[in-house]
């Protein structure tokens, strides 16, 4: 694949050779994720040269080199005959890859981590929008800072274009995807060039509103625009020092964390004009509801403990719910329950199309009502019952795939918790550590409510939190197509059972 | 025509006879049970008053149930309420011998924490669970010879199932027992062993007779006393996990003992259409079973793991390996029993490290085979699962393949599948809520999780504060173990049954009212 970069679209035979479509898709995954890092750096670098930072060099070449570097690789990429779902959502993963290799790289060659593993931990848990870290930012420039809470941002972004451009155009899930221009609405997605333009439209102006609503409400125009890249993208991490201490700052984090958990179809039709009947989506009732009865549940178990108010009570539970993970440190004793309820929420998630993790309530709501007609069935076996959802009869291949999502989930879940209980951390952090990172939130609790701190834990351990955090912010099913697409793709390169036939063949001769 | 409450009366109705005639020759046999006991308490000399007082009562009311019901039309609502009933009236009735003696009577204790407590014991004897509320302040080694085996026997009649032997002997329910069975265990897809169902019962229960007397002669010669021999042969062939013993296995700290029970529990945790094909065919059948492989094979690989985690914390490889197996084995079959001889010994998997702790835990969830006497979401269902994910996934990839669910190789029917989705659903859906209500109620995180992944599968202790050394008083409040009782009580009739009962009627009631639903509020804005 490397000579064939090199030497341009007329490798191998001399001849016109196309590519591969996973060949294709990977090395434009690899360009985005490449591009993407350069825009951050060179952005980054820039407010670093107005702040009179150490790191503008770094930042500046880092960018430039990463630009070069795309740019050689889309340039020579060629189209394929036929490009496949599957090598899409691998081109995908690619790009989530690449951009997160090259934000580590920035940490380590401005010296913000001074190793390895903790660089690409923080890299993965910036893009991936889990607020997991392990670097002190108070050393940070404000170019670092920029890079930290920029990769957040275009790791939200990246979500949303999954969820709304990628993945209903790949065969699953299309009947959500907001098509259909009936009874005049403007739709969101009509076609993927389109969904593209209109999320950009809605996301930037979004990230520009909540900047405002921070400054307005006293935080500092750099500290807002940290706040609201992190809110905006559900990503959770903040500045140095404690930037969230302000009441009015909280009720902005609150409203701007509820928004960004708020499907992007719903925010849509609020912008177009087509507000009204908007609480007719049972999603959007089931979202608000968990968050009402969180809050209430939250206010109840933590009894009278000093200091917890509606306010505090709404900002942790969003914070869990839309998997944003702004800390909040606990006041009081909590309950055994609270840290429970917390995972719980982190566990269910935002809505679908947001740019929050976690397993997301309309798949939770299709998994019910595919349980409810299972109960159904048992009563009368003959009858033929369909799952419907928002009125309409959902395709047994949306069914699926959520049941399918929901077993992925899980398996990654444990399989997560045994590797990082195995090499070190205790069981409660464990288990509580990778729902965390498969949900992409953050930060861990211990059983009491205290914030556990990742740069105490082991390294191994850390580790093997990075596919988790990377299958969550991919949905699941779009890295496991990816892992097997590639095991398929290197069996083929093998060529094992030619190679097998002819030393067999060799041998009876 | 009748008009809708006239038809309503009568479903009400055929549930109330159907479940009471089920649940009368169920108590019967309970009786039988608590009779036993009497007679073991009177031949050893202990007074035997309350057992007597048990076994009358219960008798008696399940007499007067009996005879005084007919079964109506076995529709599918009426049978998993029928199936449901009678396992909540035979748990609830089952507490009657705890209840009399004063078993769990101590001082500062509430009569309701009483009443509680004797209800946890019986229904996690008749769930063939195997947790208890016995422990250091109310040893099981005080309590009378019958009373213990008693105890044992509910465990020994609730793994096979009440229903199935009800089936065996009422005559009224024969033409419908098959539906009767398959309700008491949806997932298993009940084999006719026989033509008449009624047979097919049979042979199972003289199976299951005939499994438990060998594990009792097996116990013998490895060194047991005759009485723990025959009690732990009950609860090891029905997967229960109930000793005689404070220590439970640990108390003989025997290997060949040890051996014994891994055994029995495999064997107890399988299939037994395949054992008793088997039988028929006098040639073993396991091998070519890919749920039976599966089974193994879970088994194999964690006590492999189990073995390497704990020789990498420090432990020898013998003891290692001696305590990695016994354990895995128990908890995977969901047997429940404990080979601990000292709080924070090498068989205190309570103070294992996390790693194996974990592995643990997913043993907890997993359980054994279908149409077997253990617990758990069970190996096919969760093959079925993977199965599923995999033909969907590839599918992606081939877009236009038809790709269907093998099992082994069987092709599993989509309808079936979906099934199989929705139990996995649901039962997460119980896990996930379960934890969360029993940490509202007193418990933390781990100790909630663990206690309800051990009380839906039937497995019997938990983890954290409900290690193998230590009680479900320890870790779960008065109220949190009810909830426990009621998850126990729901894992063992796999979920659907309990829920019908509560969304049959509900249905029916929909569907009978009169008059019309009202519109739903948000139906009043305009579009």
């Amino acid at each position: 694949m490397i000579r064939s970069l090199l030497a341009g679209p007329a490798a191998g035979t001399g001849s016109d050779r196309t590519w591969g479509g996973i060949r294709t898709a990977t090395t434009w995954g690899a360009a985005v994720g490449m591009i993407s890092a350069a825009c951050l750096a060179l952005t980054a670098g820039l407010v670093d040269l107005t702040a009179g930072g150490g790191d503008t060099p770094v930042l500046l070449m880092a960018g430039g080199l990463a630009g070069v570097a795309s740019s050689l690789l889309v340039a020579r990429v060629n189209r394929p005959d036929r490009i496949r779902p599957s090598e899409v959502l691998s081109g995908a993963t690619t790009a989530l890859v690449s951009m997160v290799l090259c934000v580590a790289g920035l940490y380590l060659l401005t010296g913000a981590a001074g190793q390895p593993d903790d660089a690409l931990f923080e890299a993965t848990s910036g893009v991936t929008t889990t607020a997991l870290s392990v670097l002190d930012p108070s050393s940070f420039g404000r170019g670092l800072l920029l890079v930290r809470a920029g990769s957040q941002w275009f790791g939200g972004l990246g979500a949303l274009v999954l969820a709304v451009v990628i993945l209903p155009f790949q065969g699953r899930g299309g009947e959500f995807a907001d098509r259909s221009g009936r009874d005049g609405r403007i739709p969101l997605a009509p076609n993927q060039r389109v969904a593209l333009r209109n999320i950009f439209a809605l996301y930037v102006p979004l990230s520009l509103v909540i900047w405002l609503a921070y400054t307005l409400a006293g935080s500092g125009c750099f500290d807002s625009l940290l706040l609201a890249m992190a809110t905006v993208s559900t990503g959770g991490f903040t500045g140095p020092g404690n930037l969230l201490a302000d009441g009015e700052t909280r009720w902005v984090a609150v409203v701007g964390m509820i928004l960004s958990g708020t499907s992007i179809v719903v925010l849509w039709r609020l912008v177009v004009g087509r507000g009204r009947g908007l609480l007719r989506s049972r999603e959007l009732r089931s979202y608000l509801s968990i968050l009402i009865v969180a809050t209430g549940l939250f206010l109840a178990w933590s009894g009278p403990m000093e200091g917890v108010d509606l306010r505090e009570a709404l900002f942790t539970v969003s914070s869990a719910i839309t998997t944003t993970g702004f800390p909040s440190d606990p006041m009081g004793e909590w309950s055994a329950a609270l840290p429970v309820l917390l995972l719980l929420l982190v566990a269910i998630g935002p809505m679908t199309g947001s740019a929050g993790g976690g397993f997301q309530i309309l798949r939770l709501r299709i998994l019910l009502n595919s349980a409810t007609r299972e109960m159904v069935r048992q009563l009368h076996p003959r009858v033929v019952a369909r799952v419907r959802l928002g009125g309409r009869v959902a395709e047994e291949s949306t069914v699926r795939q959520a049941t399918v999502v929901q077993f992925v989930f899980v398996a990654v879940l444990f399989t997560t918790a045994l590797v990082v209980a195995t090499l070190g951390l205790d069981m409660a952090a464990a288990l509580s550590a990778s729902v965390h990172a498969v949900s992409t939130a953050g930060p861990v609790r211990a059983l009491d409510g205290s914030i556990l701190d990742p740069s105490g834990w082991p390294r191994p351990s850390r580790m093997a939190l990075l596919p988790a955090m990377v299958s969550g912010r991919l949905f699941l099913y779009p890295a496991a197509v990816t892992g097997g697409t590639l095991l398929i793709e290197l069996g083929n390169q093998l060529r094992l059972r030619r190679r097998w036939r002819r030393w067999r063949a060799r041998g009876t001769r | 025509m009748a008009g809708p409450r006239d038809q309503m009366s009568a479903i009400q109705s055929r549930w109330a006879t159907t479940t009471g005639h089920v649940a009368g020759l169920a108590l019967l046999f309970v009786a039988a049970g608590m009779g036993l006991g009497t007679l073991v308490e009177l031949l050893d000399g202990t007074d035997g008053g309350a057992m007597a007082g048990a076994t009358a009562i219960t008798a008696g009311i399940g007499l007067l149930l009996w005879r005084s019901t007919r079964p109506g039309r076995l529709d599918h609502a009426t049978v998993f309420t029928a199936v449901g009933g009678t396992w909540l009236i035979v748990s609830v009735l089952g507490a009657l011998p705890y209840l009399l003696a004063g078993t769990f009577d101590r001082p500062g204790i509430g009569l309701p924490v009483v009443i509680a407590d004797a209800l946890f014991e019986s229904v996690s004897g008749y769930s063939a669970s195997g947790s208890t509320v016995f422990g250091s302040h109310n040893p099981i080694a005080a309590q009378g010879t019958g009373l213990l085996l008693y105890r044992q026997l509910t465990q020994w009649i609730g793994g096979m199932g009440i229903v199935v032997l009800v089936v065996t002997v009422l005559p009224s329910v024969r033409a419908a027992g098959l539906g009767l069975i398959d309700a008491e265990a949806p997932g298993a897809g009940v084999d006719r062993l026989a033509p008449r169902v009624a047979d097919t019962a049979r042979r199972f229960w003289l199976l299951y007779l005939g499994l438990t007397i060998l594990v009792a002669v097996g116990l013998l010669a490895a060194g047991m006393g005759p009485f723990d021999a025959v009690a732990h042969s009950l609860t090891t062939i029905s997967t229960g996990g109930f000793s005689t013993r404070d220590a439970s296995i640990g108390h003989w700290d025997s290997l060949a003992i040890e051996l014994v029970i891994m055994l029995g529990l495999v064997i107890g945790a399988a299939n037994f259409t395949l054992h008793a094909r088997s039988l028929g065919t006098r040639r073993p059948l396991h091998q070519r079973d890919p749920e039976f492989r599966g089974y193994l094979g879970v088994l194999g690989v964690g006590t492999i793991l189990a073995t390497l985690m704990l020789c990498a914390d420090g432990y020898g490889p013998a003891t290692a390996l001696r305590n990695g197996a016994f354990n895995v084995v128990t908890l995977g079959t969901s047997g429940g029993f404990g080979n601990a001889t000292t709080r924070g010994g090498p068989g205190d998997f309570a103070s294992w490290p996390a790693g194996p702790q974990v592995l643990l835990l997913f043993l907890l969830v997993f359980g054994g085979c279908t149409g077997s006497t253990s617990g758990g979401v069970k190996v096919m269902r969760l093959r079925i699962g993977a199965a599923h994910a995999y033909r969907t996934l590839r599918s992606i990839r081939r877009p236009r393949a038809i790709l269907p669910v093998r099992f082994g190789n069987m092709v599993v029917a989509d309808h079936l599948v979906e099934r199989v989705a929705g139990f996995v659903v649901v039962y997460g859906m119980f896990l996930v809520g379960g934890t969360l209500v029993v940490a509202a109620l007193g418990s933390d995180l781990l100790t909630a999780l663990s206690g309800v992944a051990s009380a839906l599968g039937n497995m019997g202790p938990a983890l954290n504060q409900a290690g193998p050394t230590a009680s479900f008083v320890d870790g779960y409040s008065s109220p949190g173990r009810m909830v426990l009782a009621l998850l126990m009580l729901v894992g063992r009739l796999e979920i659907f049954p309990m829920l019908l009962m509560v969304v049959a009627p509900y249905r029916a009631i929909q569907r009978h009212a009169p008059g019309r639903r009202p519109d739903r509020w948000w139906r009043r804005f305009p579009r």
